[in-house]
Formats: structure tokens, sequence, C-alpha cells
């Protein structure tokens, strides 16, 4: 099975680079991983220059595309030696213009709304997880991006709708502004070859200004000039902090990869090469692999396997998922649980496709666009380039709207269960209102506050119509995704009154109420109690019947609103990153969690809940028919012991992943970790053997030293498993 | 016959009782009484409590619940006379942490197909099933039969884990039904096998005749022997030896796989939650060297390639 890729000197002497950024500090070490591309330089020099300083901020799309525009200008081209794929970012869009509502005309209304949302422990922030479509770039190349701009933008001023001309003016200043960043490529390139003094040396140096000069304008001609515009493009989204995801590498770049080989320019190992090179620029960065075509065919072909071996060259995290569907190919499946039983560090992410599909099928979205659908970071998917849905901008704990729900029910004399739950719908609908509002308001001035130019570039509708991808009708599908944190909390609790309240009235809800304010004080017996009740997490009918019946409660309500961007509804998201940062301020809750202790990560059984062992724990998040949510993951820690006397580790991992997939499972991460050496890692982070240490967080892999004490404390928490069996 | 199934626990997932993954269906009541037992909890017939210290949070409640007064408190927690318990339950019932409890689960059939079923498409991936386990299953062997029957019927793998020490007729009514017999094998002399499990082995070597006779005419069920290596009674190599002369004279085609199980001590915690004593408490596991040498005397006189040693061994330079 394994197969051990070579690595060339060179392909070593970049990877060495990649480990010296990382270890230096120097790549950007945001929490979530996704911004690990930019190589820090220090605060920002032009500060008082940035457009919005020196004239005065105007939340107004022109000036963020100025600003945008002058903050890639400062950037200073940058080619190392033996890179063949060049371009690196060094400072993003936050770093010089404030993304705050407080700030715009919505103000006086937003601020009350937001701070209602914040009391509930929700938030409206973050920035979106959507997905461009790649192929744009890749077939019309910047001019004909251009051409096009300038084509709507001079017909919507000849029709006088000045909102969408000047939109269109902000975008041409963006689209010139990474043209020019690809000129400065080229002309670097050509001075740095003309100065060579080895024919080598020169010879690369001139085909990256060769490359550069044709893909600053056109589009690109060969794979290695696909890869390089691929990159060019990717860093100018993430320069506006995107945890986008980036689509179907294995699709778009195909028609390149072929041509290559077909004219013997391009071999196999090449190609391997080029993308390495590219995740190792990028340092993490979402993509797909694998899926179905619009036949419903297989879609895994040459190159998503060069994908891979990609990773296994190179060995550092990228955030690839393999999108698994009952039909792929089995040698690429069994490669893919090849790779991750190896190195253990959640990547490639398993992940359904089949669910994603039918999920897209059951909004409304037609067949020809939803066979497309591809993982966009975390637990999203999105249609490339045509679905917008604010994923992981909005959330909400589900703890609260239950706390609140239960005082009611003390208030109005709750007499039977039933009654109690049809209070916690209506905080239910309460809280999805409340988002509404906030959305609304913040739909109002995105366009002018914090346009998503860029990612507009790269998609169908917002250059015609004149609207970004996130206002109204920008693209066709505009769900608004919303995470719901807490669930199988909310479910385990329910499961708890139900059976101690209003079965054997051991408690009254009351009691319930007051020991949850009380944080159980002097109420331990109490508290054992509500904690050994059923709980989600162990394939028991009761508990789990409980953790349907909250989700559908969820999905059901959420989807009975529309958002203002084209009336479209909420969906649900079975995830909160959030959650485990963000439990400090949530209340004790009738599980028997305590005030402050974290709660359940997504749709992962609270910790230490799951006592039945793997299989049982599995069959629990495959409860919920997946199709009607917009993601939730399950994370699962495995002991390196779990491997113990096995000869074929990655049959495991395929055969478990096939098991759970099948039986409507949706999104594995699969870390396999010494358990001591984490624990040692946070009392020694400057031991050098744990520096390059990667866990999957959630949806999103770092490196382990490099997050919160309270990031790690809550990541060796977890069950982890050193069998299969309990 | 017993329509209901008296079984200690349900695990799934395992990877040790037979091929592939699997759900083990252990099943309470055993003829043997084997010092070393890694399930005591499983030998008696009769429902016992079992009290985890470290779930405890001392309220004692469950003191004044039993109407047999059987619970008392000491420093190390809660004692329990045994020879006053009628099983009420009382005291799980009223503990509120779930540290009492009662090992013991009846199943009726429909639950039990239910439960192991969930895990089927496990099962096909890993070409794995059920094993019935225990326990002795053969002193349930009508509801077994019928559970067995049932599983056939849903076209999963069966296997039966046995200890042969059963009436023939008892491992006759399951066998249409199973795949693969696990066979225990402990000790080859009868004086040894009755001083360290409390009875001879007679019956245990002619049920074992008769089903490698069965099993060569009729080509099922697979035939898999099983000798746990416990230090000091049944680890060393003149015992495996006359075992594995034994099964060479008898069944050398038929036994497709002999497993040399190493003894560990990780059940001393369900001595200390049933309250007895363990005599194995302390014992260490064997060494890789001690292994080897047994399995060198097991490959003696059996082919090689049918010969497994698993489970926990420690490192010599540990000692």
């Amino acid at each position: 099975m394994k197969r051990t890729q070579i690595r060339s000197e060179r392909m070593q002497t970049l990877i060495n680079r990649y480990h010296e950024l990382a270890l230096s500090g120097a790549r950007k070490a945001n929490s979530t991983g996704e911004l690990r591309c930019v190589i820090e330089r220090g605060p920002f020099p032009k500060m008082s220059e940035v457009p919005s300083r020196a004239q005065g901020y105007r939340p107004e799309a022109e000036q963020w595309a100025e600003d945008y525009a002058f903050l890639l200008d400062t950037m200073e081209p940058q080619i190392h030696g033996e890179e063949t794929i060049v371009g690196e970012i060094h400072w993003e869009m936050a770093d010089i213009r404030p993304n705050d509502p407080a700030v715009t005309r919505i103000r006086e209304e937003f601020l009350p709304k937001a701070r209602e949302l914040g009391e509930l422990g929700g938030y409206c922030a973050s920035s979106a997880h959507t997905c461009p479509d790649m192929e744009i770039v890749l077939t019309e190349g910047y001019d004909g991006i251009l051409k096009r701009i300038r084509e709507y933008k001079e017909m919507y001023g000849r029709l006088n709708n000045l909102r969408r001309h000047r939109y269109l003016c902000a975008m041409e200043t963006v689209c010139l502004a990474c043209i020019r960043y690809i000129e400065r490529y080229a002309a670097h390139a050509e001075a740095l070859a003309k100065a060579a003094e080895e024919d080598a040396e020169r010879l690369q140096l001139t085909r990256i200004g060769t490359a550069c000069r044709r893909i600053a304008h056109h589009a690109p001609e060969t794979f290695y000039e696909a890869v390089q515009v691929l990159h060019f493009s990717i860093l100018f989204d993430k320069a506006i902090a995107h945890g986008n995801g980036y689509g179907r590498i294995d699709q778009y770049l195909l028609p390149f990869y072929q041509q290559g080989k077909k004219d013997g320019s391009l071999s196999r190992e090449d190609a391997r090469d080029l993308v390495a090179e590219l995740y190792l620029k990028l340092a993490g960065c979402f993509f797909g692999v694998g899926g179905r075509k619009e036949d419903g065919t297989d879609a895994v072909n040459e190159l998503s396997w060069v994908a891979l071996e990609a990773y296994d060259l190179t060995e550092i995290d990228c955030n690839l998922a393999v999108m698994w569907h009952s039909d792929i190919d089995a040698a690429f499946y069994a490669y893919a649980c090849d790779i991750l039983a190896r190195y253990g560090q959640a990547t490639p992410v398993l992940i359904n496709w089949d669910i994603m599909y039918a999920s897209e099928l059951r909004s409304g979205i037609p067949k020809e666009d939803a066979w497309k659908v591809c993982y966009a970071g975390c637990q999203w998917y999105s249609i490339p380039g045509k679905e917008y849905c604010g994923h992981d901008m909005t959330s909400v704990p589900g703890i609260t709207l239950l706390l609140r729900a239960l005082k009611r029910g003390v208030t109005e004399k709750a007499a039977d269960f039933e009654t109690l739950y049809r209070f916690f719908e209506e905080e239910i609908h309460y809280a999805i209102r409340l988002i509404q509002a906030v959305e609304s308001l913040t739909d109002q001035v995105r366009g002018d506050l914090w346009p998503e130019i860029v990612t507009s570039m790269f998609a169908h509708g917002p250059i015609e119509r004149g609207q970004d991808l996130a206002a109204p009708r920008g693209v066709d599908y505009q769900y608004t995704s919303f995470n719901i944190a807490g669930i199988p909390n909310v479910a385990d609790s329910f499961t708890a009154v139900k059976k101690l309240v209003y079965e054997k009235q051991l408690y009254t809800l009351e009691d319930v109420v007051q020991a949850c304010e009380a944080d159980w004080a002097g109420q331990e017996i109490m508290r054992q109690r509500f904690l050994n009740q059923p709980k989600y997490g162990n394939d028991l009918p009761e508990a789990d019947e409980m953790y349907v019946k909250v989700c559908n409660s969820f999905q059901e309500i959420a989807e009975s609103y529309v958002n203002r961007r084209g009336g479209q509804p909420f969906r649900p998201c079975l995830y909160s990153y959030m959650s485990h940062l963000s439990s400090a301020g949530v209340g004790a809750s009738p599980d028997g969690r305590r005030c402050g202790e974290p709660y359940s990560h997504g749709i992962n059984p609270q910790a230490g809940a799951s006592k039945r062992g793997m299989l049982p724990m599995v069959h629990s998040a495959a409860a919920a028919d997946m199709r009607k949510f917009q993601g939730g993951s399950i994370q699962i820690e495995l002991q390196p012991k779990f491997f113990d006397g096995k000869e074929e580790h990655f049959a495991y991992i395929r055969d478990f992943s096939n098991a759970f997939f099948k039986s409507g499972g949706f999104h594995l991460n699969i870390n396999i970790m010494d358990l001591a050496k984490l624990e040692d890692a946070m009392e020694h982070p400057e031991n050098p053997e744990y520096q390059q240490l990667m866990v999957r967080v959630t949806g999103f892999s770092a490196r382990f030293v490099s997050l919160s004490p309270d990031f790690q404390k809550d990541f060796v928490s977890r069950t982890n498993y050193a069998s299969l069996e309990r | 016959m017993c329509r209901e199934l008296l079984t200690i626990d349900i695990s799934r997932g395992s990877a040790h009782d037979g091929p592939g993954l699997r759900t083990t269906v252990f099943t309470k009541g055993c003829p043997l009484h084997c010092r070393w037992c890694q399930n005591p909890e499983s030998i008696g017939v009769k429902n016992e409590p079992w009290w985890e210290k470290h779930s405890c949070i001392g309220c004692r409640l469950c003191l004044s619940a039993c109407p047999q007064k059987a619970l008392s408190a000491d420093q190390n927690g809660i004692r329990i006379d045994r020879t006053r318990c009628e099983a009420c339950g009382r005291c799980a019932e009223i503990c509120p942490c779930g540290a009492m409890s009662f090992q013991g689960q009846t199943y009726d059939g429909e639950r039990l197909l239910r439960e192991v079923l969930r895990d089927r498409l496990y099962y096909e991936q890993f070409g794995g099933g059920v094993t019935c386990s225990g326990g002795e299953p053969l002193l349930q062997y009508g509801v077994v039969a019928e559970f067995f029957r049932a599983l056939k019927a849903e076209g999963i793998h069966t296997a039966l884990d046995t200890s042969g020490a059963v009436p023939l007729e008892n491992l006759q009514a399951v066998l249409p039904w199973t795949d693969l017999v696990l066979y225990d094998l402990k000790l080859f002399d009868a004086a040894e096998h009755k001083k360290w499990t409390g009875a001879t082995n007679e019956r245990i070597l002619q049920n074992l005749l008769w089903l490698a006779g069965h099993a060569a005419r009729e080509g099922r069920p697979k035939l898999w022997i099983r000798t746990p290596l416990i230090p000091g009674a049944t680890a060393d190599e003149k015992n495996i030896k006359e075992i594995g002369t034994f099964l060479s004279e008898n069944m050398k085609d038929v036994v497709e796989r002999w497993e040399l199980c190493t003894f560990n001590g990780l059940c001393v915690s369900k001595y200390g939650r049933l309250g007895i004593p363990w005599e194995f408490d302390g014992v260490k596991a064997m060494t890789g060297e001690t292994v080897t040498r047994l399995w060198r005397a097991a490959v003696s006189a059996m082919p090689e390639e049918r010969v497994f040693a698993s489970g926990m061994t420690r490192s010599s330079s540990a000692e």
C-alpha cells in the first residue's frame, strides 16, 4: 500500500524553508490556521497613507477597493531560491481597515440587536466560508475578467444604475491591483534572471518571468502556469482573511494536466511537485478531491492521486478533503486512508460527497449545479462560485435557549414535557428572529462595509449583476447558515429532565433551575442523577431520539425563516467553532454539566459521555438525517496503540469510514495522537520535537503548541480511543 | 426453552473474538471456575452487585436502601455481604452516580438481535460478525441456538466461544447455525485441570474430538483452539506441547487456528468491584521471550502458520 514519494533536493529545500518559517513564528499563527500563508513582516509600514486613513474612512465599496489595492501594491515581490511557484503576502485587510457594522449608518439599530444576541451567547462575526470558482480565472485570465467588469460597469453607468456601476468600478480597481501584483513578480523575476550567474538559475527565473507576464493578463496555457495563477488568486482572496475553500483542484486543473501529459511537457512527478509547492506556499488551504462527476460516475482521476501524492511528499498539513462516495475508486480511497493512518493528523479530512449533494438538491439547487458541490473548509460545502451562505458568521448556543425555556417552564408552570419543549421551540424562534434581524441589518451595509470583491471576481453573477456575491441575488444560491453549539448538551438535558422531573417526579422543574443557577452548589447527589441519565453518544434510542428531535426542531424552525438575500431560508449547521472557547459564560445545564465546563463541540458527545465505545458513538453521530443540515463533523481521537498488532493500519480507517458513511455519517476528522505526548507538549512547548505537532482541532488543523491553553486543554480532555471497543 | 439470554456485557467493535470486527455477547454463568478468570462476574448464574469505587461519591444512600442490610461502609468504601444480598436491585436503583450496579442483564431474543444488528455495516466492511462468549454460552444453548439461527437468517457470521465443559447435546443444538467455534483448551493434564478450573477435562476433550470429527465430515464449522497462557498454571512448555500433540494427532487438518492468549491483569478491578480477592493480583504480564518460547513449543506440534500468540507482553528489560 505505502507509496513513498521521493523528494528531490529542490523539494527538500522548499520543505525546509516551510519548517523554518513555521518555527521562526513568521507565519501568522491565528488560532484557526487559515491565515498561515501570511508571512509576517511586522506592522503595516505605510499606515498613514492607506486611502481610508489619508482621506477619512467612508464605508463604501470604492474606498474598500482603494484600500485593498493599496495593500497589494505595498507588497514587494519575493522570490526565494529553488521556487517555481512564487508569491507571498505579508498583511491582510484587517490590518488596515475596520470591519465593524457599528461604524456605519445602521449603528443605532444594529448595536441593541447585536447586544441582545450577544447576551444570548450568540455572535455575528468571522468571515464567511464559501467557495470561489477558480475555473473562471483559469479559463478567462485576468484580462477576460477585467473585460467583463468594464463591459457591465459601462452598461450600468449608461443605464444610470450608479450603485451597480460604482460596485463594478471598485471591482475594476481590485482587478487592476491583482494584475499589477503579478506584473511586479514578472519584472522582479526578469531582473533576477538578468543578474543570475548560473544558467540553471537564469532559466528558472526566466520561466517564472514568462509565466507571470502571461498570467497577469491571459489564461494560463500550461499546468505550471495554471498552478501559479491559482496560487496568486488564492493569495488575493486570503489577503482578506478568508477561510474559503478553493474547490475541486483535481477537476479544474485536469485539462492542463492532460494537455501537459499529452504533449510530453509534464510528468506525473512534475505535477506532484508543483502541487506540493502550492501546499507549501499556502500552508493549509481547503481543497477537495474525489466526489462524483455530473453523470454520477466517480470523479477520481490521475490528478486526484497527484493531489494526495503531493501531500505525501511534503507531509505538511494542508486541510485537504477526500470526498467519499459509495462508488469511489477503491485503490484511491485506500491510499487516502493510508496517508491518514501514517501521518495521523486528520489529513485528508473524510467527507461524504453523497450527503453534500443530497443536501444541496434538498435545498432546491438544480442537478446541473448541485453536482459541482465541494468541501469549503471546516465543515462546510458550497457550489463553487454560485453559493454564498455566510457560513460560520452566526452562532447561537443551544444551552442558553434551553435554560431560558426551563425558566419559563417554572414561571408558567409547564405541566408536562411537551409544554416545556414547546417553550424551547419558541426560544429557537426568538433566537432565529434575532439572527435574522442582525443579519438583515448587516446585509444592508455589507456591500459598503466589507464587500467580498475578490471572491466575487471568481463567481457567477456578481459582475453581470453589478452585485457583490454577499448582496441580494449576487449569486444564485444564498441560504443563511448559522451554527448551533452544544446540541448534545441540550438533548441530554432534556432526556434527564423528562425522566427525572416528568416521569419519576424526583425533582421539580424549579429544583432544576435553582440547581443550575447555583451551579449545583450543595446538590452533588442531584447533579449525579442528572449526569447519569442516558446520554447521546452511546447508541441508546432514548438519548439519540431526543438528540434527533432537538436537531430537527432547529432545522424545521430555521427553514421557516428567510433572509433578505433573495428570500432564501436559514440552514442550521450542527457545529460551532466558538463552542469550546465561549463556554465560560454559559450556565450549568441539566445534563450535569457545571458552569464554565466546555460543552460538546459539534456533534461529538459531551466529554466523558460516550461510554460504550467508538461504534455506538458514531451510530449516534449518524442518527440525524445529515442531508437536512449544513454539515456537522465528528472528531475522532485515536491513540497510537489502537493499531497495535494490526498490520494494515489503513484498512481500519478505510473499513471504518466506509461503514460510517454508508450508515449516513457525514464528516470524519481523525487524529492519531499520543495523549501523553500532547500533555507533555503543554508542559514543554519549547521542545523542538513538538514544534510540528499538527492536530485537527475541529474544522481546521493547527500546530498544537501554537494553540491557546484553553484549546489545548479542550483537546486533551476529549474522549480518546485505544481500540474500537470501550 | 428459555427465551431470554442472561448476559454480563455486550461489547461492540471487538477485534479479538474471531475474524474481523465483531460484537461479542458475554453470557452469564459458567460450569468452570478458572482461578485466573478474566470475567469473574460471568461465573455465577445469580446476579451480583458490583461497586465501582471511582464513580462513588460516598453519599451512602445505598446503605439504607438495602432491605437485607447487606451493605456497610468503611474507609475503603462500600462493603457488600454477599451472603445476605438477594439481588433485589434497590441499591443500584437509588445510586445517583451509577457506582452501584448489577452486571447481569437479560435480553429477549428480539432486543438482542436488534442490538447486534446495529453494527451490520461494520461487520460487512471488516468481514466480522457476532460472537457468543461468556461465561459459558452453552449453558443457555436453547436461546443461543435461536439467536444464531436468527443471525444466519440475516446473513451474519456467527462464532461460538466455548469451554466445551457442557453436555454434547448443548453443543450439537447450536452447531447448525455456527460458522466458527472458538474452543478453549486450557490444560491437558486432567488433575491440573481439576486443580485450576474445578473440573476435569474429560468431557471437554471428548466433545472436542466429536466436534473435530463432525467438522471434518461436514466441512463446517471452522474450528479455532484457544489456550490462555497463565503464569504458573497453563503457561508451561509441557502443557502446550501436550495440547499441541493432541491437536496434531486428532485434528491437525481441521484446526484452522490455534491462539495462545497471553495473561493480563487488567481484570483485577473487576474483582475489586465484586469485593473478592484474586490470587493473580500483582502477577505481571509475560515477557516477549516467554511467549516466544511457548509459541516454539506449540509449533513443534502444530503447523507454524496456524499458531498465533496474542495479547499483552512486557519487555524483559522492565523486570
